[in-house]
């Protein structure tokens, strides 16, 4: 009978002693929470690797005057330029900026950006015969552009292996 | 005939019941009196707002931010703003190479000081789907004020993403030193022209403000980072 109540009694303290501590740790979530706001944003774009070029040409008093132009949009590229015409004739070349290759290329010395154009590459026609009049002339300028590159210091190369040809 | 205090009498067990009625109406305190302040116009006027709030800048202007409004019933004030709106068109179009201006920085426009961290990330997507077998290193978000506001955590930190805490306190109404300045898209993508062509870089910023109060512990409650706070002056553990 003793042994009986002294279970009860141990019962009974336990049971509102747990009680006590479930009612106290009830509010330790609320006295951790802290003050915390946040804010995101994100944007890009997409990149188009394109390259655009065009050759203007203006002939007058047996010279050729050509500018090349790299067109808005367009990736930078390097550019080189040479002209062709019959035996009869010899060409000359002159242009700021404009430097002759050993394979007979003028190779322009910048970068052309998209949206600018080269200095002009002025080339001049010798030896024509008398009687040969301006509109018989047949000098064919072409040029070939490749994209700039840059090795792992960050300089900017020229690979003409690989290139776009343009008449 | 003195009644005894027993183990076990009716007694003890009202008394006990009576201790539990008590622990129960005291844990219920706080939430009154919080109940009182809400509601009590005299009391308004007299507690302090703790509202905290934080905006994501990109060259100096506000591009999100998500403010908490306690006046405003308990709500959020948010907006979410886009990166790079605009930038490039047909018409300007983009130059690899070329570093354009990208400054990202973070204005504490709550109304209690704040500790806050920068996460950027940046990856490649082309034709909806995200590539990593696409360098995120040529898209350059150079970093700013590193060691001088911002500190970089290594351990967080990957190819896509860089995680950065401001070293000291965002005093109310204050905006960071920038934690970027520029951003150019690497010329190197060239080398690969197929694989970039068409692709789109992204770039994301999350800005996180914690209360400065407790901040040591509140910063690991909430970010699960640990610091050390020095007189307002942060640094990783």
């Amino acid at each position: 009978m003793m042994d009986m109540k002294k279970r009860n009694i141990f019962k009974n303290i336990f049971l509102v002693s747990f009680a006590a501590v479930l009612i106290l740790t009830a509010g330790i979530g609320k006295a951790s929470a802290y003050f915390t706001t946040y804010a995101r944003a994100a944007g890009g774009y997409r990149i188009s690797i394109d390259y655009d070029t065009e050759i203007e040409e203006k002939f007058s008093d047996w010279k050729k005057r050509v500018v090349i132009k790299n067109k808005d949009g367009s990736q930078p590229v390097y550019v080189r330029a040479r002209a062709f015409c019959g035996e009869e004739y010899s060409l000359t070349y002159s242009g700021d900026k404009w430097t002759l290759g050993k394979d007979g290329y003028w190779y322009y010395n910048d970068i052309l950006y998209g949206g600018s154009q080269t200095a002009e590459l002025v080339v001049k026609i010798d030896k024509i015969p008398e009687g040969v009049e301006e509109a018989e002339l047949n000098v064919v300028v072409i040029y070939e552009y490749t994209p700039v590159k840059y090795n792992q210091d960050g300089k900017p190369y020229a690979d003409w292996s690989e290139r776009g040809k343009i008449e | 005939m003195r009644t005894k205090l027993k183990f076990g009498s009716p007694k003890l067990t009202a008394a006990l019941f009576i201790l539990a009625g008590v622990l129960l109406f005291g844990s219920s305190i706080g939430g009154a009196s919080a109940a009182l302040t809400y509601f009590s116009e005299s009391y308004r006027s007299q507690v302090e707002m703790y509202d905290i709030g934080v905006t994501l800048n990109e060259n100096g202007k506000g591009i999100s931010k998500r403010d908490y409004q306690s006046y405003s019933d308990g709500q959020w004030e948010e907006g979410v703003g886009v990166l790079l709106e605009n930038r490039w068109s047909n018409e300007n179009p983009l130059k690899l190479g070329t570093a354009y201006e990208e400054a990202v920085s973070v204005t504490n426009s709550g109304s209690i000081d704040q500790y806050v961290r920068v996460s950027l990330y940046k990856y490649w997507v082309k034709n909806g789907e995200k590539r990593q077998d696409l360098d995120p290193d040529l898209i350059e978000l150079n970093l700013a004020n590193v060691g001088s506001g911002w500190i970089i955590d290594a351990s967080a930190s990957t190819a896509e993403r860089t995680v950065l805490y401001y070293n000291r306190i965002l005093g109310v109404g204050e905006t960071s030193v920038p934690a970027t300045n520029t951003l150019t898209i690497s010329a190197k993508v060239l080398d690969e022209e197929e694989q970039y062509n068409g692709a789109e870089f992204r770039i994301e910023a999350e800005v996180d403000a914690v209360q400065t109060h407790n901040a040591e512990d509140a910063i690991w409650s909430a970010w699960g980072r640990g610091v050390r706070v020095n007189n307002g002056s942060l640094s990783l553990n």
